[in-house]
Protein backbone atom coordinates (compact mmCIF):
# COMPACT_ATOMS: atom_id res chain seq x y z
CA UNK A 1 0.00 0.00 0.00
CA UNK A 2 1.04 3.40 -0.34
CA UNK A 3 -0.10 6.40 2.11
CA UNK A 4 0.53 10.06 1.08
CA UNK A 5 0.68 13.29 3.59
CA UNK A 6 -0.30 16.66 1.78
CA UNK A 7 1.76 19.13 3.70
CA UNK A 8 1.76 22.85 3.88
CA UNK A 9 4.51 25.42 5.49
CA UNK A 10 3.15 27.81 7.93
CA UNK A 11 4.12 30.74 10.38
CA UNK A 12 3.83 29.10 14.19
CA UNK A 13 0.84 30.52 15.41
CA UNK A 14 2.34 31.71 18.52
CA UNK A 15 4.61 34.15 16.63
CA UNK A 16 3.81 37.47 15.76
CA UNK A 17 3.24 38.24 12.08
CA UNK A 18 3.32 41.80 10.55
CA UNK A 19 1.87 43.70 7.82
CA UNK A 20 3.91 45.81 5.08
CA UNK A 21 1.99 48.05 2.77
CA UNK A 22 -1.17 46.24 2.88
CA UNK A 23 0.64 42.41 2.82
CA UNK A 24 1.56 39.97 5.63
CA UNK A 25 5.38 39.73 5.52
CA UNK A 26 6.61 36.50 7.32
CA UNK A 27 10.11 37.94 7.60
CA UNK A 28 11.29 36.88 11.05
CA UNK A 29 8.35 34.32 11.47
CA UNK A 30 9.24 31.21 12.58
CA UNK A 31 7.62 29.01 9.83
CA UNK A 32 6.82 25.40 10.50
CA UNK A 33 5.03 22.42 9.57
CA UNK A 34 1.10 22.85 9.51
CA UNK A 35 0.12 21.56 12.75
CA UNK A 36 -3.37 20.01 10.99
CA UNK A 37 -0.88 18.27 8.54
CA UNK A 38 1.52 16.62 11.46
CA UNK A 39 -1.61 14.43 12.36
CA UNK A 40 -1.34 13.64 8.83
CA UNK A 41 2.03 13.11 8.69
CA UNK A 42 2.08 10.58 11.76
CA UNK A 43 -0.90 8.83 10.32
CA UNK A 44 0.87 7.63 6.89
CA UNK A 45 3.89 6.70 9.31
CA UNK A 46 1.35 4.56 11.56
CA UNK A 47 -0.43 3.41 8.62
CA UNK A 48 2.95 2.24 7.04
CA UNK A 49 3.90 0.63 10.28
CA UNK A 50 1.28 -1.04 10.81
CA UNK A 51 0.64 -2.64 7.39
CA UNK A 52 3.92 -2.21 5.18
CA UNK A 53 4.37 0.04 2.33
CA UNK A 54 5.83 3.28 1.65
CA UNK A 55 4.81 6.73 3.26
CA UNK A 56 5.38 9.89 0.84
CA UNK A 57 5.14 13.40 1.32
CA UNK A 58 3.76 15.80 -1.10
CA UNK A 59 3.38 19.53 -1.41
CA UNK A 60 2.22 22.61 -3.01
CA UNK A 61 4.21 25.90 -2.22
CA UNK A 62 7.21 28.32 -2.29
CA UNK A 63 10.93 26.75 -2.71
CA UNK A 64 11.15 26.82 1.36
CA UNK A 65 7.97 24.36 2.13
CA UNK A 66 11.34 22.07 1.67
CA UNK A 67 12.39 22.66 5.16
CA UNK A 68 8.29 21.67 6.81
CA UNK A 69 8.84 18.94 4.52
CA UNK A 70 12.19 17.66 5.93
CA UNK A 71 10.43 17.81 9.18
CA UNK A 72 7.99 15.23 8.03
CA UNK A 73 10.49 12.95 6.53
CA UNK A 74 12.52 13.41 9.91
CA UNK A 75 9.33 12.02 11.38
CA UNK A 76 9.59 8.99 9.50
CA UNK A 77 8.30 9.92 5.94
CA UNK A 78 9.87 8.10 3.01
CA UNK A 79 10.36 10.86 0.67
CA UNK A 80 8.81 14.15 -0.88
CA UNK A 81 7.60 15.70 -4.18
CA UNK A 82 7.38 19.29 -3.71
CA UNK A 83 5.29 21.26 -6.43
CA UNK A 84 6.89 24.73 -5.75
CA UNK A 85 5.19 27.62 -6.64
CA UNK A 86 5.83 31.17 -4.78
CA UNK A 87 2.68 33.55 -3.79
CA UNK A 88 -0.48 32.83 -3.04
CA UNK A 89 -2.99 29.68 -5.52
CA UNK A 90 -6.16 29.54 -4.66
CA UNK A 91 -7.04 25.30 -4.10
CA UNK A 92 -8.95 24.47 -6.81
CA UNK A 93 -5.71 25.62 -9.11
CA UNK A 94 -3.42 23.52 -6.59
CA UNK A 95 -5.88 21.06 -6.90
CA UNK A 96 -5.36 20.47 -10.32
CA UNK A 97 -1.73 20.01 -9.95
CA UNK A 98 -1.91 17.85 -6.86
CA UNK A 99 -3.99 15.75 -8.63
CA UNK A 100 -1.75 14.85 -11.66
CA UNK A 101 1.11 14.17 -9.07
CA UNK A 102 -1.02 11.65 -7.20
CA UNK A 103 -2.49 10.28 -10.47
CA UNK A 104 1.46 8.95 -10.85
CA UNK A 105 1.64 8.45 -7.32
CA UNK A 106 -1.27 6.34 -7.33
CA UNK A 107 -2.01 5.34 -3.34
CA UNK A 108 -4.61 3.93 -1.36
CA UNK A 109 -4.99 6.36 1.68
CA UNK A 110 -4.38 10.39 1.37
CA UNK A 111 -4.36 12.26 4.88
CA UNK A 112 -3.70 16.31 4.75
CA UNK A 113 -4.81 18.87 7.54
CA UNK A 114 -8.40 20.09 8.52
CA UNK A 115 -7.60 23.88 7.84
CA UNK A 116 -4.46 25.54 6.95
CA UNK A 117 -3.25 27.93 9.70
CA UNK A 118 -2.18 30.83 6.83
CA UNK A 119 -5.14 31.17 4.59
CA UNK A 120 -7.54 29.46 7.18
CA UNK A 121 -8.58 27.21 3.97
CA UNK A 122 -10.49 24.12 4.41
CA UNK A 123 -10.95 23.22 0.91
CA UNK A 124 -8.04 21.39 0.03
CA UNK A 125 -8.00 17.86 0.85
CA UNK A 126 -11.84 17.79 -0.64
CA UNK A 127 -10.66 20.01 -4.03
CA UNK A 128 -7.91 17.44 -4.80
CA UNK A 129 -10.30 14.65 -4.31
CA UNK A 130 -13.16 15.82 -6.16
CA UNK A 131 -10.09 16.61 -9.05
CA UNK A 132 -9.30 13.28 -8.73
CA UNK A 133 -13.12 11.49 -8.94
CA UNK A 134 -12.14 10.61 -5.37
CA UNK A 135 -14.36 10.42 -1.87
CA UNK A 136 -12.83 12.19 0.91
CA UNK A 137 -14.05 12.55 4.33
CA UNK A 138 -13.24 15.96 6.71
CA UNK A 139 -12.23 16.46 10.20
CA UNK A 140 -11.28 12.93 10.84
CA UNK A 141 -11.07 11.81 14.52
CA UNK A 142 -10.14 7.92 14.36
CA UNK A 143 -9.46 5.80 11.46
CA UNK A 144 -8.90 2.29 10.40
CA UNK A 145 -8.68 0.06 7.10
CA UNK A 146 -11.04 -3.01 6.59
CA UNK A 147 -10.28 -4.96 3.69
CA UNK A 148 -9.89 -2.34 0.78
CA UNK A 149 -11.79 0.28 2.54
CA UNK A 150 -11.21 2.57 5.30
CA UNK A 151 -13.68 2.64 8.46
CA UNK A 152 -13.67 6.81 9.96
CA UNK A 153 -15.20 8.47 12.25
CA UNK A 154 -15.45 12.62 11.51
CA UNK A 155 -16.77 15.53 12.82
CA UNK A 156 -19.86 17.38 11.40
CA UNK A 157 -21.52 21.00 12.16
CA UNK A 158 -23.27 18.65 14.77
CA UNK A 159 -22.00 15.56 16.28
CA UNK A 160 -20.16 12.75 14.30
CA UNK A 161 -20.57 10.36 11.72
CA UNK A 162 -19.09 6.77 11.18
CA UNK A 163 -18.57 5.86 7.67
CA UNK A 164 -16.96 3.44 5.96
CA UNK A 165 -15.44 4.65 2.55
CA UNK A 166 -14.08 2.76 -1.04
CA UNK A 167 -10.37 3.45 -1.47
CA UNK A 168 -8.39 5.79 -2.99
CA UNK A 169 -9.94 8.33 -0.42
CA UNK A 170 -8.79 11.45 0.83
CA UNK A 171 -9.64 12.28 4.51
CA UNK A 172 -8.73 15.42 6.76
CA UNK A 173 -7.21 15.34 10.08
CA UNK A 174 -8.90 17.16 13.09
CA UNK A 175 -7.01 17.04 16.51
CA UNK A 176 -7.80 13.51 18.24
CA UNK A 177 -7.04 11.52 15.22
CA UNK A 178 -3.49 10.90 16.85
CA UNK A 179 -0.89 12.60 19.15
CA UNK A 180 2.20 13.57 16.09
CA UNK A 181 5.71 12.05 17.46
CA UNK A 182 8.86 14.24 17.64
CA UNK A 183 11.18 14.03 14.94
CA UNK A 184 14.28 12.05 16.87
CA UNK A 185 18.17 12.90 16.09
CA UNK A 186 18.66 10.01 14.18
CA UNK A 187 15.45 10.73 12.10
CA UNK A 188 16.79 14.62 11.33
CA UNK A 189 19.93 13.26 10.19
CA UNK A 190 18.48 10.38 8.29
CA UNK A 191 15.78 13.10 6.79
CA UNK A 192 18.63 15.50 5.29
CA UNK A 193 19.34 12.07 2.80
CA UNK A 194 16.18 11.42 1.69
CA UNK A 195 14.47 12.23 -1.60
CA UNK A 196 12.74 15.38 -2.24
CA UNK A 197 11.38 15.71 -6.10
CA UNK A 198 10.80 19.16 -6.89
CA UNK A 199 8.53 20.25 -9.93
CA UNK A 200 7.64 23.55 -10.96
CA UNK A 201 4.08 24.19 -10.94
CA UNK A 202 3.99 25.82 -14.56
CA UNK A 203 4.74 22.39 -15.63
CA UNK A 204 1.89 21.04 -14.34
CA UNK A 205 -0.43 23.58 -15.63
CA UNK A 206 -0.44 26.21 -13.45
CA UNK A 207 -0.54 29.59 -14.52
CA UNK A 208 -1.86 32.34 -12.15
CA UNK A 209 -5.00 32.12 -9.39
CA UNK A 210 -8.57 32.15 -10.06
CA UNK A 211 -8.69 34.43 -6.82
CA UNK A 212 -6.32 37.31 -5.57
CA UNK A 213 -5.63 38.73 -2.59
CA UNK A 214 -5.61 42.46 -2.99
CA UNK A 215 -5.05 43.61 0.70
CA UNK A 216 -4.53 42.38 4.18
CA UNK A 217 -4.55 44.37 7.77
CA UNK A 218 -3.62 42.72 11.27
CA UNK A 219 -7.22 43.07 12.53
CA UNK A 220 -7.77 42.14 16.30
CA UNK A 221 -10.68 43.85 18.36
CA UNK A 222 -10.16 46.10 20.88
CA UNK A 223 -11.14 44.99 24.33
CA UNK A 224 -12.57 47.08 27.15
CA UNK A 225 -10.80 44.77 29.75
CA UNK A 226 -12.81 45.77 32.75
CA UNK A 227 -11.91 43.77 35.15
CA UNK A 228 -13.59 42.98 38.45
CA UNK A 229 -11.80 41.44 41.51
CA UNK A 230 -14.14 38.69 42.83
CA UNK A 231 -11.58 37.05 44.98
CA UNK A 232 -13.17 38.34 48.16
CA UNK A 233 -16.47 38.80 47.27
CA UNK A 234 -17.75 36.12 44.58
CA UNK A 235 -21.17 36.93 44.75
CA UNK A 236 -20.82 40.71 44.50
CA UNK A 237 -18.36 40.56 41.06
CA UNK A 238 -21.23 38.31 39.45
CA UNK A 239 -23.82 40.44 40.44
CA UNK A 240 -21.55 43.46 39.32
CA UNK A 241 -20.56 41.62 35.58
CA UNK A 242 -24.05 40.23 34.86
CA UNK A 243 -25.28 44.02 35.38
CA UNK A 244 -22.84 45.32 33.34
CA UNK A 245 -23.72 42.68 30.28
CA UNK A 246 -27.23 43.51 30.74
CA UNK A 247 -27.22 47.23 31.07
CA UNK A 248 -23.79 48.51 29.47
CA UNK A 249 -23.09 45.47 26.58
CA UNK A 250 -26.78 45.13 26.36
CA UNK A 251 -26.01 41.09 25.24
CA UNK A 252 -28.05 39.58 28.34
CA UNK B 1 -28.26 33.82 -11.86
CA UNK B 2 -27.27 33.19 -8.46
CA UNK B 3 -27.72 30.38 -6.28
CA UNK B 4 -27.98 30.00 -2.94
CA UNK B 5 -28.38 27.10 -1.07
CA UNK B 6 -30.22 26.43 1.61
CA UNK B 7 -29.29 24.75 4.83
CA UNK B 8 -32.36 23.25 6.87
CA UNK B 9 -32.82 21.26 9.71
CA UNK B 10 -35.78 19.20 7.77
CA UNK B 11 -38.16 21.43 9.26
CA UNK B 12 -37.25 25.10 9.44
CA UNK B 13 -34.45 26.80 7.18
CA UNK B 14 -31.59 27.39 9.21
CA UNK B 15 -30.27 31.09 9.91
CA UNK B 16 -27.30 30.60 7.36
CA UNK B 17 -29.93 29.95 4.40
CA UNK B 18 -31.21 33.24 5.14
CA UNK B 19 -27.95 34.92 5.37
CA UNK B 20 -26.95 33.46 2.14
CA UNK B 21 -29.94 34.74 0.50
CA UNK B 22 -28.81 38.33 1.41
CA UNK B 23 -25.96 37.69 0.07
CA UNK B 24 -27.34 36.63 -3.31
CA UNK B 25 -29.99 39.28 -3.71
CA UNK B 26 -27.13 41.23 -3.35
CA UNK B 27 -24.91 39.97 -5.75
CA UNK B 28 -27.93 39.19 -8.17
CA UNK B 29 -28.13 43.04 -8.15
CA UNK B 30 -24.71 43.69 -9.67
CA UNK B 31 -24.13 40.97 -12.05
CA UNK B 32 -28.03 41.08 -13.16
CA UNK B 33 -30.58 37.82 -12.95
CA UNK B 34 -32.08 36.69 -10.27
CA UNK B 35 -31.87 34.71 -7.26
CA UNK B 36 -32.63 30.03 -7.34
CA UNK B 37 -32.50 28.47 -4.13
CA UNK B 38 -31.87 24.64 -3.63
CA UNK B 39 -33.00 22.39 -0.68
CA UNK B 40 -31.02 18.80 -0.28
CA UNK B 41 -32.15 15.86 1.82
CA UNK B 42 -34.60 14.34 4.32
CA UNK B 43 -37.88 17.18 4.76
CA UNK B 44 -36.75 19.25 1.78
CA UNK B 45 -39.99 19.59 0.25
CA UNK B 46 -41.84 20.76 3.00
CA UNK B 47 -38.85 23.02 3.52
CA UNK B 48 -38.96 24.36 0.01
CA UNK B 49 -42.20 25.93 0.61
CA UNK B 50 -41.16 27.92 2.93
CA UNK B 51 -37.72 28.66 0.94
CA UNK B 52 -39.91 29.70 -2.26
CA UNK B 53 -41.05 33.15 -0.61
CA UNK B 54 -37.58 34.00 -0.59
CA UNK B 55 -36.27 33.14 -4.00
CA UNK B 56 -37.73 33.37 -7.52
CA UNK B 57 -37.23 29.56 -7.87
CA UNK B 58 -36.38 26.87 -5.66
CA UNK B 59 -35.47 23.69 -7.06
CA UNK B 60 -35.84 20.59 -4.44
CA UNK B 61 -33.33 17.49 -4.36
CA UNK B 62 -34.41 14.67 -2.25
CA UNK B 63 -35.81 10.88 -1.96
CA UNK B 64 -34.36 7.77 -0.51
CA UNK B 65 -31.08 8.72 -1.99
CA UNK B 66 -30.88 11.97 -0.09
CA UNK B 67 -31.30 10.91 3.59
CA UNK B 68 -27.53 10.89 5.04
CA UNK B 69 -25.75 14.01 3.49
CA UNK B 70 -22.02 13.19 1.77
CA UNK B 71 -20.09 15.85 0.37
CA UNK B 72 -19.92 13.78 -2.99
CA UNK B 73 -23.62 14.48 -2.91
CA UNK B 74 -24.33 17.83 -2.45
CA UNK B 75 -21.84 18.77 -4.64
CA UNK B 76 -23.40 16.89 -7.08
CA UNK B 77 -27.04 18.37 -6.48
CA UNK B 78 -25.76 21.87 -6.23
CA UNK B 79 -24.08 21.35 -9.54
CA UNK B 80 -26.71 20.12 -10.92
CA UNK B 81 -28.84 23.27 -9.94
CA UNK B 82 -26.02 25.76 -10.68
CA UNK B 83 -26.48 24.47 -14.20
CA UNK B 84 -30.48 23.72 -14.47
CA UNK B 85 -30.28 27.34 -13.26
CA UNK B 86 -27.63 28.53 -15.33
CA UNK B 87 -26.26 29.93 -12.19
CA UNK B 88 -22.40 32.12 -12.35
CA UNK B 89 -22.22 32.36 -8.68
CA UNK B 90 -23.18 29.77 -5.82
CA UNK B 91 -23.92 31.01 -2.35
CA UNK B 92 -23.64 28.73 0.72
CA UNK B 93 -23.09 28.60 4.54
CA UNK B 94 -19.98 28.58 5.67
CA UNK B 95 -20.77 25.35 7.99
CA UNK B 96 -18.05 22.60 8.15
CA UNK B 97 -20.12 20.50 5.75
CA UNK B 98 -20.67 23.59 4.01
CA UNK B 99 -17.38 23.94 3.29
CA UNK B 100 -16.68 20.56 2.60
CA UNK B 101 -18.86 20.55 -0.70
CA UNK B 102 -18.13 24.01 -1.87
CA UNK B 103 -14.65 22.54 -2.29
CA UNK B 104 -15.85 19.68 -4.50
CA UNK B 105 -17.90 22.11 -5.98
CA UNK B 106 -15.70 24.90 -6.96
CA UNK B 107 -13.54 21.92 -8.86
CA UNK B 108 -16.70 21.01 -10.62
CA UNK B 109 -16.95 23.88 -11.90
CA UNK B 110 -13.40 25.23 -12.64
CA UNK B 111 -14.85 28.23 -10.37
CA UNK B 112 -13.06 30.64 -7.86
CA UNK B 113 -13.64 29.93 -4.14
CA UNK B 114 -14.41 32.12 -2.47
CA UNK B 115 -14.39 30.41 1.67
CA UNK B 116 -15.63 31.40 5.11
CA UNK B 117 -16.32 35.02 4.03
CA UNK B 118 -17.43 38.17 6.19
CA UNK B 119 -18.78 40.24 3.00
CA UNK B 120 -18.83 39.92 -0.45
CA UNK B 121 -20.25 41.80 -3.71
CA UNK B 122 -19.50 41.89 -7.42
CA UNK B 123 -18.22 44.68 -10.00
CA UNK B 124 -17.53 44.03 -13.62
CA UNK B 125 -16.48 40.28 -14.00
CA UNK B 126 -14.85 39.70 -11.12
CA UNK B 127 -16.45 38.94 -7.68
CA UNK B 128 -15.22 40.20 -4.22
CA UNK B 129 -15.07 39.07 -0.18
CA UNK B 130 -13.51 40.08 2.57
CA UNK B 131 -12.27 36.90 5.04
CA UNK B 132 -9.91 36.26 8.05
CA UNK B 133 -6.74 34.48 7.63
CA UNK B 134 -3.31 33.79 9.53
CA UNK B 135 -5.35 32.01 12.62
CA UNK B 136 -8.33 34.87 12.40
CA UNK B 137 -5.49 37.51 13.31
CA UNK B 138 -5.37 39.02 9.35
CA UNK B 139 -8.32 40.49 7.04
CA UNK B 140 -8.00 40.13 4.07
CA UNK B 141 -9.80 41.56 0.80
CA UNK B 142 -10.09 38.55 -2.22
CA UNK B 143 -10.79 39.22 -5.89
CA UNK B 144 -12.18 35.64 -7.46
CA UNK B 145 -12.87 35.41 -11.86
CA UNK B 146 -16.57 34.25 -12.18
CA UNK B 147 -17.57 31.61 -12.23
CA UNK B 148 -17.14 31.27 -7.94
CA UNK B 149 -18.65 29.87 -5.21
CA UNK B 150 -18.81 31.57 -2.15
CA UNK B 151 -19.17 30.55 1.13
CA UNK B 152 -20.83 32.76 4.17
CA UNK B 153 -18.97 33.08 7.19
CA UNK B 154 -22.37 32.43 10.23
CA UNK B 155 -23.33 35.19 11.99
CA UNK B 156 -22.07 37.94 9.24
CA UNK B 157 -25.12 38.96 7.26
CA UNK B 158 -28.25 40.29 8.23
CA UNK B 159 -31.01 37.74 7.75
CA UNK B 160 -33.36 37.79 4.63
CA UNK B 161 -36.42 39.30 4.50
CA UNK B 162 -39.64 37.25 2.46
CA UNK B 163 -40.05 38.64 -1.50
CA UNK B 164 -43.19 37.00 -2.41
CA UNK B 165 -43.88 33.41 -3.50
CA UNK B 166 -41.36 32.26 -6.18
CA UNK B 167 -41.76 28.59 -7.65
CA UNK B 168 -41.24 25.06 -6.73
CA UNK B 169 -38.76 22.52 -9.01
CA UNK B 170 -38.15 18.87 -8.21
CA UNK B 171 -35.29 18.27 -9.38
CA UNK B 172 -33.73 14.83 -10.07
CA UNK B 173 -30.19 13.79 -9.54
CA UNK B 174 -28.63 10.40 -9.88
CA UNK B 175 -25.59 9.04 -8.40
CA UNK B 176 -22.95 8.23 -9.95
CA UNK B 177 -20.19 6.02 -8.87
CA UNK B 178 -18.51 8.81 -7.06
CA UNK B 179 -21.73 9.70 -5.27
CA UNK B 180 -21.94 5.52 -3.69
CA UNK B 181 -18.21 5.58 -1.84
CA UNK B 182 -19.00 6.90 1.34
CA UNK B 183 -21.46 5.32 2.95
CA UNK B 184 -22.42 6.33 6.74
CA UNK B 185 -22.90 3.61 9.08
CA UNK B 186 -23.38 5.60 12.31
CA UNK B 187 -24.21 8.69 13.54
CA UNK B 188 -22.71 9.95 16.76
CA UNK B 189 -25.06 12.39 18.19
CA UNK B 190 -23.39 15.73 20.04
CA UNK B 191 -23.65 15.78 23.80
CA UNK B 192 -24.40 18.88 25.60
CA UNK B 193 -25.89 22.51 24.37
CA UNK B 194 -29.16 22.20 22.42
CA UNK B 195 -27.92 24.67 20.37
CA UNK B 196 -25.64 24.26 17.26
CA UNK B 197 -22.19 26.02 18.74
CA UNK B 198 -21.12 27.88 15.14
CA UNK B 199 -25.11 29.64 15.29
CA UNK B 200 -24.86 30.39 18.30
CA UNK B 201 -25.82 33.94 19.92
CA UNK B 202 -23.99 32.71 23.09
CA UNK B 203 -21.36 30.22 23.62
CA UNK B 204 -20.11 29.35 27.07
CA UNK B 205 -16.64 27.84 27.27
CA UNK B 206 -15.28 26.04 29.72
CA UNK B 207 -11.29 25.46 30.25
CA UNK B 208 -9.06 23.21 32.04
CA UNK B 209 -9.72 25.14 35.52
CA UNK B 210 -13.34 23.93 35.89
CA UNK B 211 -11.45 20.96 37.41
CA UNK B 212 -13.69 18.06 36.03
CA UNK B 213 -16.15 16.44 33.55
CA UNK B 214 -19.25 16.93 36.16
CA UNK B 215 -18.13 21.16 36.78
CA UNK B 216 -19.41 20.78 32.85
CA UNK B 217 -22.88 20.66 34.60
CA UNK B 218 -22.50 23.95 35.54
CA UNK B 219 -21.76 24.84 32.26
CA UNK B 220 -24.82 23.09 30.61
CA UNK B 221 -27.01 25.00 32.85
CA UNK B 222 -25.64 28.44 32.25
CA UNK B 223 -25.60 28.16 28.55
CA UNK B 224 -29.17 26.55 28.38
CA UNK B 225 -30.53 29.44 30.57
CA UNK B 226 -28.76 32.02 28.27
CA UNK B 227 -30.34 29.88 24.68
CA UNK B 228 -26.26 29.42 24.27
CA UNK B 229 -24.05 26.98 23.37
CA UNK B 230 -20.98 24.92 25.41
CA UNK B 231 -18.00 25.05 24.48
CA UNK B 232 -14.32 23.65 25.43
CA UNK B 233 -11.20 24.01 25.20
CA UNK B 234 -8.14 21.43 23.75
CA UNK B 235 -7.37 20.98 27.45
CA UNK B 236 -10.36 19.54 27.92
CA UNK B 237 -11.16 17.81 25.21
CA UNK B 238 -7.42 15.77 25.88
CA UNK B 239 -8.94 15.11 29.14
CA UNK B 240 -12.07 13.49 27.85
CA UNK B 241 -14.40 16.00 29.67
CA UNK B 242 -15.89 16.66 26.44
CA UNK B 243 -16.79 15.41 22.92
CA UNK B 244 -14.78 17.37 20.16
CA UNK B 245 -17.26 18.74 18.36
CA UNK B 246 -17.32 21.10 21.24
CA UNK B 247 -13.85 22.23 20.80
CA UNK B 248 -13.15 25.75 19.84
CA UNK B 249 -9.96 26.83 18.63
CA UNK B 250 -7.48 26.49 15.74
CA UNK B 251 -8.06 22.72 15.52
CA UNK B 252 -11.53 22.72 16.75
CA UNK B 253 -14.26 25.25 15.67
CA UNK B 254 -14.40 28.96 15.11
CA UNK B 255 -17.11 30.97 16.79
CA UNK B 256 -18.10 34.88 16.57
CA UNK B 257 -21.20 34.74 18.92
CA UNK B 258 -22.64 38.16 20.40
CA UNK B 259 -20.97 37.00 23.91
CA UNK B 260 -18.29 34.68 24.69
CA UNK B 261 -17.94 33.52 28.21
CA UNK B 262 -14.61 31.96 28.85
CA UNK B 263 -14.81 30.01 32.06
CA UNK B 264 -11.35 29.29 33.97
CA UNK B 265 -10.08 29.08 30.20
CA UNK B 266 -6.24 30.52 29.94
CA UNK B 267 -6.53 31.77 26.71
CA UNK B 268 -3.95 30.41 24.72
CA UNK B 269 -3.33 31.64 21.50
CA UNK B 270 -4.54 28.76 19.68
CA UNK B 271 -7.87 29.17 21.51
CA UNK B 272 -8.13 32.67 20.57
CA UNK B 273 -8.12 31.97 17.22
CA UNK B 274 -11.14 30.19 17.40
CA UNK B 275 -13.51 33.09 19.45
CA UNK B 276 -11.16 36.15 18.99
CA UNK B 277 -14.01 37.73 16.81
CA UNK B 278 -16.82 37.30 18.87
CA UNK B 279 -18.47 40.61 20.27
CA UNK B 280 -18.27 40.49 23.73
CA UNK B 281 -15.95 38.52 25.89
CA UNK B 282 -16.22 37.94 29.43
CA UNK B 283 -13.74 35.79 31.58
CA UNK B 284 -13.56 34.53 34.54
CA UNK B 285 -10.72 33.35 35.85
CA UNK B 286 -8.46 33.30 39.48
CA UNK B 287 -5.10 34.14 37.96
CA UNK B 288 -5.29 37.59 36.93
CA UNK B 289 -2.25 37.26 34.73
CA UNK B 290 -3.99 35.07 32.58
CA UNK B 291 -3.56 36.29 28.56
CA UNK B 292 -7.07 35.42 28.24
CA UNK B 293 -7.86 38.79 29.86
CA UNK B 294 -6.03 41.10 27.41
CA UNK B 295 -8.94 39.16 24.97
CA UNK B 296 -11.59 40.29 27.49
CA UNK B 297 -14.21 42.73 27.90
CA UNK B 298 -15.41 42.35 31.16
CA UNK B 299 -13.84 40.05 33.49
CA UNK B 300 -14.10 38.43 37.07
CA UNK B 301 -10.43 37.30 38.66
CA UNK B 302 -12.07 35.03 41.07
CA UNK B 303 -12.69 30.93 41.78
CA UNK B 304 -15.52 30.05 38.74
CA UNK B 305 -16.67 27.73 41.51
CA UNK B 306 -17.83 30.24 43.15
CA UNK B 307 -18.02 32.93 40.39
CA UNK B 308 -20.11 31.31 37.97
CA UNK B 309 -22.97 29.72 40.46
CA UNK B 310 -23.74 33.09 41.59
CA UNK B 311 -23.63 34.18 38.00
CA UNK B 312 -26.25 31.83 37.17
CA UNK B 313 -28.91 32.70 40.36
CA UNK B 314 -28.37 36.33 39.01
CA UNK B 315 -29.63 35.59 35.39
CA UNK B 316 -32.39 33.86 36.78
CA UNK B 317 -32.90 36.89 38.40
CA UNK B 318 -32.99 38.57 35.22
CA UNK B 319 -35.23 36.37 33.42
CA UNK B 320 -38.00 36.28 36.02
CA UNK B 321 -37.58 39.92 36.20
Amino acid sequence: MKYVAIIRQVPDGESKIKVDGGRVNLEGATLILDQMDEYAVEQIIRLKEAHGGEAVVVAFGPERTEEAMRTALAMGADRGVLITAEGYVDPVTQAGALAKVLTEEAPDVVFTGGQQADWDSQALGAAVAEALGWPSVTWTTAFELEDGHAKATHDLDEGAEVVRVALPAIFTTQQGLNEPRYPTLPGIMKAKKKEIKKIDAAELGVSGSKVEILEQQIMELERKQKIIDGTKEPAAAAAEIIKLLHEEAKVL
Amino acid sequence: MILVVMDHDGNELRKGALEGVSRARKLAEALGGEVAGLVVGPGAEGVAEKAKDYVSKVYVVSGPDWEAYTAEKWAKAAHAAAEAAGARVVVAPASRTGRSWTARLAVKMDAALLEDTLDSWAEGDKVYATKYSFLNRVLEKQAGTLPAVISVKPNTTPLAEPAGAGAVEPLAVELGELEKKVEVLEKIAETGGKVALTEAEVVVTGGRGMGSAEAFQMIEQFADLLGGAVGATRAVIDAGWRPYAEQVGQTGKTVQPNVYFALAVSGAVQHQAGMNKSKVVVAVNKDPDAPIFKETDYGVVGDVHQVLPAMIEEVKKLKGA
